[in-house]
């Protein structure tokens, strides 16, 4: 079964077309992840794919429509910027999310180590720490289906590592589609089933090892790019 | 106090003060969270039109500045939405037509206009019952949408994304957040004056930041500050015979500065 199903998508701002028909299936229980260069459209996609853009062609998830399948669906935001001086605890900014509806909050605080932070401001948080209680108020949703912008912008390499670690388990333990933005090519090779490159058009849409070819990265982000391996303690 | 209490018109102007100070205090956190100081501003500029409305056609001009506000803040939200123009530069349209429509208004009515030094400045002990019973109803309203709404409302502040995936309906909400701002703006006037009405959004917020340490103290701590800066400027602008809206915004600065002193030194 298709978790995500897209065809013939576009999307336009004004006569500036920023995706260009693009036809791909999500299968559920994939790792799925969206690469492409600065301005490609990856963000573009993905608030099509969360319903909060206008778009030609047609989206399904889980084969219903977005409207329909919105309560299966969480979100990591890239940017999260808001009154650092605010003082609103982790505890009170999970519950915002979860609107007091969630059974398994404390479980799912434990999980991803954000029980430990319960009292804490969000403006006091490290990236990392801030990034896992964003993860949280989504697993809280108990959702079928993820999305996550650039999960590991603002993170060191260990924090990364460690990051992607906890999304694999999310997606074994937890039955989650993931479908997530990532910059980091090394990571994203080892993780992802299924990779979509993306620059206005789909460059290319298949297991890694098939489609992350000199050729493919050439076209993506020009001949200079090279994949550099992180190296971990 | 106490002998000026027994004046029916100094009973009022407490009554008015206390339900403005704890609205104002609720919303402003809304207000400095989503950083929209410049909106209450600008629609409680605009709404000299609906002042000028009120008084060319003889009736309150209270009522009619709450409808004509009302109005511009869906425009506004709706302006926000569905145009590229910038929101602050939105504001600065609507800011500037509303005064500059009522300005014109006002000037087709001969003589002098005391709405116009009030719709400034404020005069909280003029107001009537009639007043004050709009102004309890409307409060009670609001402040029961909010506290009802608060974790919906500020998850769509934090991050409108997340708050439309958790189920909230973002584009509804925005537009219900401006109408109470512009609605309880448009009351802050009869109090403040449009010159010093954002002091009563931004202040007592800004006080409860320093000691607060969640957001639920935070909306308690505000009312607590809002309450004493009113109760505290009515009071001493009756002893000293002074304007009573520049005197309750003085003694809310005074009342932040104090509490920055103090978690300065208790924090040390």
């Amino acid at each position: 079964m298709d978790a995500v199903s897209v065809k013939n998508l576009k999307i336009r701002y004004g006569s500036h077309v920023v995706l260009n028909g693009l036809n791909f299936e999500i299968e559920k229980g994939n790792i799925a992840a969206v690469i492409g260069p600065n301005g490609s459209g990856k963000t573009t996609l993905f608030k099509a794919l969360l319903g909060l853009i206008p778009y030609e062609g047609e989206i399904k998830i889980f084969q219903k429509s977005i409207k329909n399948a919105l309560k299966r669906i969480a979100y990591v935001p890239q940017h999260f910027d808001f009154d650092r001086t605010l003082p609103i605890t982790v505890d009170e900014f999970l519950s915002f999310a979860s609107n007091g509806k969630s059974i398994n909050a404390k479980e799912i605080c434990r999980e991803v180590s954000v029980d430990i932070l319960a009292e804490k401001l969000i403006g006091d948080l490290s990236g990392g720490q801030l990034q896992r209680v964003l993860i949280a108020q989504a697993l809280i949703k108990d959702p079928d289906l993820l999305f996550l912008d650039e999960p590991s912008a603002g993170i060191d390499i260990e924090g990364s590592k460690a990051f992607y670690d906890l999304i694999k388990h999310i997606n074994k333990e937890h039955d989650v589609t993931i479908l997530l933005i990532s910059h980091e090519m090394s990571m994203v090779s080892d993780l992802a089933d299924q990779i979509l490159c993306l620059n206005r058009d789909l460059v290319c849409n298949g297991p890694p090892r098939e489609v992350l070819t000199k050729k493919v990265l050439d076209k993506l982000y020009g001949p200079e790019m090279n994949i550099r391996e992180h190296k971990h303690l | 106090m106490i002998v000026w209490l027994a004046l029916p018109f100094i009973q009022r102007a407490v009554l008015a003060g206390l339900i403005l100070g704890a609205l104002l205090a609720i919303l402003g956190i809304f207000v400095v969270l989503r950083r929209m100081a410049f909106f209450s501003d600008g629609i409680a500029h605009a709404s000299l039109a609906g002042v000028a409305v009120g008084v060319l056609a003889d009736t309150n001009p209270l009522f009619t500045a709450l409808g004509i506000s009302t109005i511009l803040a869906v425009i506004m939200a709706w302006l926000e939405r569905k145009t590229k123009v910038a929101s602050d530069a939105i504001v600065g349209l609507i800011f500037t037509g509303g005064m500059a429509t009522g300005v014109i208004l006002l000037a087709l009515k001969s003589g002098y206009q005391p709405e116009l030094v009030s719709f400034l400045f404020g005069n909280i002990l003029s107001i009537q019952w009639s007043e004050l019973w709009l102004m309890a109803v409307l409060a009670a309203l609001i402040v029961a949408f909010l506290l009802l709404n608060y974790k919906r409302l500020a998850l769509m502040v934090l991050n409108p994304e997340i708050a439309h995936l958790s189920g909230v309906p973002v584009t509804l909400y925005q537009t219900l957040l401006y109408v109470t701002v512009a609605a309880s703006a448009v009351l802050g006037i009869k109090m403040l004056g449009v010159a010093l009405l954002s002091a009563l959004l931004i202040v007592p917020v800004s006080t409860a930041k320093l000691i607060a340490k969640s957001f639920r103290s935070l909306m308690l701590w505000s009312v607590i500050m809002s309450e004493l800066t009113v109760i505290a400027g009515i009071a001493l602008s009756i002893q000293l015979n002074l304007p009573t809206g520049a005197v309750i915004v003085i003694c809310g600065l005074i009342l932040f500065l104090v509490t920055l002193a103090g978690s300065k030194l208790f924090n040390r």
